[in-house]
Protein backbone atom coordinates (compact mmCIF):
# COMPACT_ATOMS: atom_id res chain seq x y z
CA UNK A 1 0.00 0.00 0.00
CA UNK A 2 1.38 3.14 -1.10
CA UNK A 3 1.71 6.15 1.34
CA UNK A 4 -0.63 8.87 1.51
CA UNK A 5 1.83 11.26 3.25
CA UNK A 6 5.18 11.01 4.86
CA UNK A 7 5.84 12.42 7.85
CA UNK A 8 9.63 13.48 8.71
CA UNK A 9 10.43 13.45 11.95
CA UNK A 10 14.07 12.61 12.32
CA UNK A 11 15.89 13.83 14.80
CA UNK A 12 13.32 15.01 17.01
CA UNK A 13 13.27 13.68 20.52
CA UNK A 14 9.96 12.31 22.34
CA UNK A 15 7.40 13.17 22.08
CA UNK A 16 8.46 14.90 18.91
CA UNK A 17 7.17 12.14 16.62
CA UNK A 18 4.39 11.17 18.02
CA UNK A 19 2.66 14.92 18.11
CA UNK A 20 3.96 15.56 14.44
CA UNK A 21 2.28 12.21 13.83
CA UNK A 22 -1.51 13.26 15.52
CA UNK A 23 -1.32 16.61 13.52
CA UNK A 24 -0.83 14.78 10.52
CA UNK A 25 -3.90 12.34 11.51
CA UNK A 26 -5.97 15.12 12.20
CA UNK A 27 -6.26 15.69 8.51
CA UNK A 28 -5.69 12.86 7.27
CA UNK A 29 -8.87 10.48 6.31
CA UNK A 30 -10.14 6.71 6.95
CA UNK A 31 -7.69 4.17 4.29
CA UNK A 32 -4.70 6.89 4.08
CA UNK A 33 -0.87 5.44 4.87
CA UNK A 34 0.60 7.69 6.79
CA UNK A 35 4.67 6.72 6.78
CA UNK A 36 6.51 8.55 9.93
CA UNK A 37 10.47 9.07 9.68
CA UNK A 38 12.31 8.96 13.09
CA UNK A 39 15.47 8.65 14.91
CA UNK A 40 14.04 8.20 18.33
CA UNK A 41 14.65 5.21 19.66
CA UNK A 42 11.02 5.08 21.72
CA UNK A 43 9.07 5.65 18.04
CA UNK A 44 8.79 1.68 17.92
CA UNK A 45 6.47 1.30 20.74
CA UNK A 46 5.03 4.69 20.88
CA UNK A 47 3.25 4.46 17.40
CA UNK A 48 2.20 1.13 18.70
CA UNK A 49 0.32 2.71 22.01
CA UNK A 50 -0.94 5.50 19.67
CA UNK A 51 -2.13 2.98 17.20
CA UNK A 52 -4.07 1.01 20.10
CA UNK A 53 -5.08 4.35 21.56
CA UNK A 54 -6.75 5.51 18.66
CA UNK A 55 -7.96 2.45 16.59
CA UNK A 56 -5.38 2.71 14.16
CA UNK A 57 -3.38 0.03 12.51
CA UNK A 58 0.37 -0.79 12.36
CA UNK A 59 1.22 -1.78 8.85
CA UNK A 60 4.65 -1.83 9.16
CA UNK A 61 8.00 -0.99 11.01
CA UNK A 62 11.14 -0.94 9.11
CA UNK A 63 14.64 -0.33 10.92
CA UNK A 64 16.72 1.30 7.91
CA UNK A 65 20.46 2.54 8.87
CA UNK A 66 19.53 6.09 9.40
CA UNK A 67 16.41 5.97 10.58
CA UNK A 68 12.82 3.89 12.15
CA UNK A 69 9.97 3.84 9.54
CA UNK A 70 6.57 2.83 10.55
CA UNK A 71 3.72 2.76 8.32
CA UNK A 72 0.44 3.00 9.74
CA UNK A 73 -3.21 2.74 8.41
CA UNK A 74 -5.67 5.27 9.15
CA UNK A 75 -8.74 3.32 10.23
CA UNK A 76 -10.65 5.64 12.44
CA UNK A 77 -11.12 9.51 12.02
CA UNK B 1 -11.78 9.47 22.77
CA UNK B 2 -12.63 9.65 26.15
CA UNK B 3 -9.50 9.14 28.25
CA UNK B 4 -8.23 12.29 30.35
CA UNK B 5 -4.60 13.28 31.79
CA UNK B 6 -4.50 16.17 34.81
CA UNK B 7 -1.23 17.11 36.12
CA UNK B 8 -0.67 19.20 39.66
CA UNK B 9 2.08 20.85 38.79
CA UNK B 10 3.69 22.12 41.86
CA UNK B 11 7.58 21.77 41.13
CA UNK B 12 9.21 25.14 40.72
CA UNK B 13 12.36 23.40 38.97
CA UNK B 14 12.89 22.87 35.42
CA UNK B 15 13.37 19.06 35.62
CA UNK B 16 10.23 18.42 36.46
CA UNK B 17 8.29 20.99 34.71
CA UNK B 18 10.39 19.42 31.83
CA UNK B 19 8.65 16.23 33.10
CA UNK B 20 5.10 18.01 33.11
CA UNK B 21 5.46 19.19 29.86
CA UNK B 22 6.49 16.18 27.94
CA UNK B 23 3.51 13.98 29.40
CA UNK B 24 1.65 17.44 28.64
CA UNK B 25 2.30 16.86 24.92
CA UNK B 26 3.11 13.32 24.47
CA UNK B 27 -1.17 12.60 26.19
CA UNK B 28 -2.42 15.28 23.77
CA UNK B 29 -0.87 13.46 20.20
CA UNK B 30 -2.33 10.46 22.08
CA UNK B 31 -5.39 12.17 22.05
CA UNK B 32 -6.33 12.75 25.74
CA UNK B 33 -7.85 15.45 27.38
CA UNK B 34 -4.80 17.36 29.03
CA UNK B 35 -5.71 19.54 32.09
CA UNK B 36 -2.44 21.47 33.64
CA UNK B 37 -3.17 22.80 37.34
CA UNK B 38 -0.17 25.01 38.14
CA UNK B 39 0.16 25.72 41.99
CA UNK B 40 2.84 26.93 44.39
CA UNK B 41 6.32 26.96 43.39
CA UNK B 42 5.13 25.81 39.44
CA UNK B 43 3.65 29.17 39.61
CA UNK B 44 7.06 31.40 39.64
CA UNK B 45 7.71 29.95 36.13
CA UNK B 46 3.69 30.47 34.52
CA UNK B 47 4.80 34.59 35.00
CA UNK B 48 5.14 36.35 32.68
CA UNK B 49 9.18 37.13 31.51
CA UNK B 50 12.06 35.00 30.84
CA UNK B 51 11.49 31.25 31.67
CA UNK B 52 15.45 30.56 33.55
CA UNK B 53 16.85 27.27 34.43
CA UNK B 54 16.35 26.19 37.71
CA UNK B 55 17.42 22.89 39.22
CA UNK B 56 17.81 21.16 42.15
CA UNK B 57 20.50 21.83 44.84
CA UNK B 58 21.94 18.43 44.46
CA UNK B 59 21.81 18.70 40.87
CA UNK B 60 22.70 22.50 40.49
CA UNK B 61 26.65 21.69 38.73
CA UNK B 62 24.92 19.20 35.95
CA UNK B 63 22.66 22.69 34.09
CA UNK B 64 25.31 22.85 31.39
CA UNK B 65 25.57 18.86 30.64
CA UNK B 66 22.03 18.72 31.04
CA UNK B 67 21.51 22.00 28.41
CA UNK B 68 23.97 20.58 26.22
CA UNK B 69 22.15 17.50 26.05
CA UNK B 70 18.77 18.67 25.43
CA UNK B 71 20.56 20.79 22.46
CA UNK B 72 22.03 17.49 20.74
CA UNK B 73 18.86 15.49 21.01
CA UNK B 74 17.32 18.11 19.80
CA UNK B 75 14.52 18.24 23.06
CA UNK B 76 12.25 21.10 23.07
CA UNK B 77 12.57 23.60 25.91
CA UNK B 78 9.38 22.58 28.46
CA UNK B 79 7.53 25.95 27.22
CA UNK B 80 7.09 24.95 23.58
CA UNK B 81 6.01 21.42 24.90
CA UNK B 82 3.12 22.92 26.61
CA UNK B 83 2.25 25.18 23.70
CA UNK B 84 2.43 21.92 21.64
CA UNK B 85 0.17 20.27 23.88
CA UNK B 86 -1.77 23.13 24.10
CA UNK B 87 -2.09 23.86 20.35
CA UNK B 88 -3.99 19.65 20.28
CA UNK B 89 -6.59 20.84 23.15
CA UNK B 90 -4.70 20.23 26.66
CA UNK B 91 -5.92 23.43 29.12
CA UNK B 92 -3.62 25.33 32.11
CA UNK B 93 -5.12 26.74 34.37
CA UNK B 94 -3.46 28.90 37.63
CA UNK B 95 -4.35 27.36 41.35
CA UNK B 96 -6.16 31.02 42.87
CA UNK B 97 -5.41 30.40 46.15
CA UNK B 98 -1.29 29.97 45.46
CA UNK B 99 -1.72 33.02 43.51
CA UNK B 100 -3.43 34.94 46.68
CA UNK B 101 -1.10 33.91 48.73
CA UNK B 102 2.33 34.55 46.24
CA UNK B 103 0.81 38.04 45.02
CA UNK B 104 0.32 37.30 41.65
CA UNK B 105 -2.23 38.80 39.99
CA UNK B 106 -4.59 37.33 36.78
CA UNK B 107 -2.42 40.13 34.70
CA UNK B 108 1.24 38.57 35.79
CA UNK B 109 0.27 34.91 34.74
CA UNK B 110 2.39 33.89 31.21
CA UNK B 111 -0.17 33.80 28.01
CA UNK B 112 0.02 30.36 28.31
CA UNK B 113 -2.23 30.02 31.40
CA UNK B 114 -5.97 29.98 30.53
CA UNK B 115 -7.52 30.84 33.68
CA UNK B 116 -7.16 31.01 37.51
CA UNK B 117 -9.79 28.61 39.16
CA UNK B 118 -10.06 27.14 42.19
CA UNK B 119 -8.97 23.44 43.68
CA UNK B 120 -13.01 22.27 43.31
CA UNK B 121 -12.48 23.17 39.79
CA UNK B 122 -9.74 21.45 38.74
CA UNK B 123 -10.82 18.15 41.02
CA UNK B 124 -14.04 18.47 38.88
CA UNK B 125 -12.52 18.01 35.76
CA UNK B 126 -9.83 15.89 36.58
CA UNK B 127 -12.79 13.32 37.91
CA UNK B 128 -12.41 9.75 36.26
CA UNK B 129 -8.88 10.36 34.79
CA UNK B 130 -5.53 9.77 35.69
CA UNK B 131 -3.61 12.07 38.30
CA UNK B 132 -0.43 13.28 38.30
CA UNK B 133 1.25 15.10 41.17
CA UNK B 134 4.69 16.65 39.30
Amino acid sequence: MEATKIIDSRGAACPGPITDLAKAYRNSKVGDVLELWATDKGVKADTQAWATKTGNEILEVKEDPDKIVVRIKINKR
Amino acid sequence: MGSKLSIILFSGTTDKIISAGVLSQAAAAMGSEVNIFVTFWGLLSFTKGEKKMVLPKEFENMGPALAQGMAKEHVKSWYEMIKEAKEMGAKVYACSMACGVMNIKKEDLDPIVDDMVGAATFLQQAEGGQTLFI
